[in-house]
């Protein structure tokens, strides 16, 4: 229970800075953009209510995007994640079932499970963060193809990132 | 009652989520209008000088390069100033009365720093480290020594935040060189190299290479400032207007340090084009 809490923390405490300072200046191909911070808030276990899932996505997403210059566009994005994430992760229920105090994360779950757990939600969440961010349909293609990019860019950071840094739970 | 409560209870997430979602999306709106500065600024001073802290880091790689832009732009001055008449020692010319110099100073120069800038997104700002502490305000233009950049847009103690050129909601007055010709500086939100100019008719005859600069006709830069060359002109399908694509002199990928300029007279010009509402402007 606590290594939970310390775990989330300090994932906390890295991700956003690692985003913000880091992975803001990187673009992959000149289309994709690297959202690192969202595997906190796919790391948050299910016994963290609904409510306040989307309270601190929306936090984190002000936070965020006042170093993107997008006042509100992440946090709105993250808010929508947050509140579909719930229901996609009952309906989406690993074969072994879920564990009490495990976070939905590849060391408990396993790389397959994940993968199906959160490319939808990062797709989601790009194609929120770019269509709003543009304003209009104006430029459909480009942003789906921006969107998809860096749906793929952050779900390879996202895990790779737990496979150097995350350890099964006990 | 009781069921209304029992419905709200029911289904308390979706409202919670309907109403976070509504606190974004008036942040976005609220943000977006950028005449008004709203609460929360990314041109604050924390942000700012947390990204001017790590944008330092970064600066150690383009010092090479941004000393030979300097050097470069030393050069171009003093080649202007050795062009420029020498005093002439006649007797005569001592008498002349120089013209007031209250006159021709119309621009005031500021040099600052770009701390944070973005190409990549549709609507592209930059946050530079000079604010109303230095006497920067918002609307004020910003140029690099290559060319134009763009407007201030919200300002706090230390730093301001500005409208990119490369911002797909924001458009220039510009002015092909040769034909005198005006026409809208728009960037489409693909190319940060190339922006899109509207409204030139095929009459004007526009060659490739062509010089676009700044009009005369807004109040926020001096004219004849280099905003790009002619890429590719184009006659559209109506044949009511040419299709020109202008490369951009500046290359916003790696800009460091602008100018940003201030215009003594705007608020007289504004404010006689604001009493004369039918104004072109």
């Amino acid at each position: 229970m606590n290594r939970r809490i310390f775990t989330l923390i300090v994932s906390l405490v890295i991700l956003v800075p690692l985003q913000v300072l880091v992975f803001r200046h990187f673009v992959f191909f000149n289309l994709g953009f690297c959202f690192i911070y969202l595997l906190f808030l796919l790391s948050l276990p299910r016994e963290v209510s609904i409510g306040l899932g989307m309270v601190i996505a929306l936090i984190i997403g002000i936070i965020i995007d006042l170093f993107y210059q997008t006042i509100g566009i992440h946090a709105a994005a993250g808010v929508l994640i947050m509140f579909l994430k719930p229901y996609w992760l009952n309906m989406n229920v690993p074969r072994s079932g879920y564990e009490i105090n495990h976070l939905p994360l590849i060391p408990n779950y396993g790389l397959a499970w994940f993968i199906g757990y959160s490319l939808p939600l990062i797709l989601i969440y790009s194609l929120a963060v770019l269509f709003i961010e543009a304003g209009n349909t104006g430029l459909f293609w480009i942003i789906l193809s921006k969107a998809l990019i860096t749906t793929v860019v952050t779900l390879f950071f996202v895990v790779i990132l737990q496979y150097l840094f995350y350890s099964k739970s006990r | 009652m009781g069921q209304l409560l029992a419905f709200l209870v029911k289904y308390r997430a979706f409202f919670i989520f309907l109403f976070l979602e509504l606190i974004c999306i008036s942040l976005i709106v609220s943000n977006n209008d950028y005449q008004r500065s709203a609460y929360l600024k990314s041109s604050s001073s924390l942000i700012g000088s947390i990204t001017e802290s790590s944008d330092n880091i970064g600066e150690y790689f383009g010092l090479k390069r941004v000393n030979r832009e300097l050097a470069e732009e030393n050069a171009r001055l003093r080649e202007l100033l050795l062009s420029s008449p020498k005093t002439i020692s006649d007797a005569i010319s001592n008498y002349t009365i120089k013209a007031d110099t209250a006159d021709s100073m119309e621009y005031i120069l500021r040099s600052a720093e770009i701390v944070s800038n973005d190409i990549r997104k549709a609507n592209n700002f930059f946050i530079i480290n000079k604010g109303s502490k230095d006497g920067i305000r918002p609307e004020m233009g910003v140029v690099s020594p290559s060319g134009v950049v763009g407007k201030i847009r919200s300002v706090s103690k230390n730093y301001s935040q500005g409208i990119s050129m490369l911002n797909t909601r924001n458009s220039f007055s510009a002015k092909h060189k040769n034909s005198n010709r005006i026409g809208t500086i728009q960037w489409d939100g693909l190319d940060p190299k190339i922006a899109k100019l509207l409204f030139i008719t095929p009459d004007v005859s526009m060659q490739v290479g062509d010089t676009i600069v700044t009009s005369s006709f807004n109040a926020v830069f001096p004219k004849d400032l280099i905003i790009g060359t002619v890429k590719k002109s184009a006659r559209d399908a109506n044949n009511t207007y040419l299709n020109i694509e202008i490369s951009l002199s500046v290359d916003f990928g790696k800009l460091s340090y602008v100018y940003v300029i201030e215009n003594v007279r705007k608020e007289e010009q504004d404010s006689l084009s604001n009493a004369n509402p039918i104004a072109i402007r």
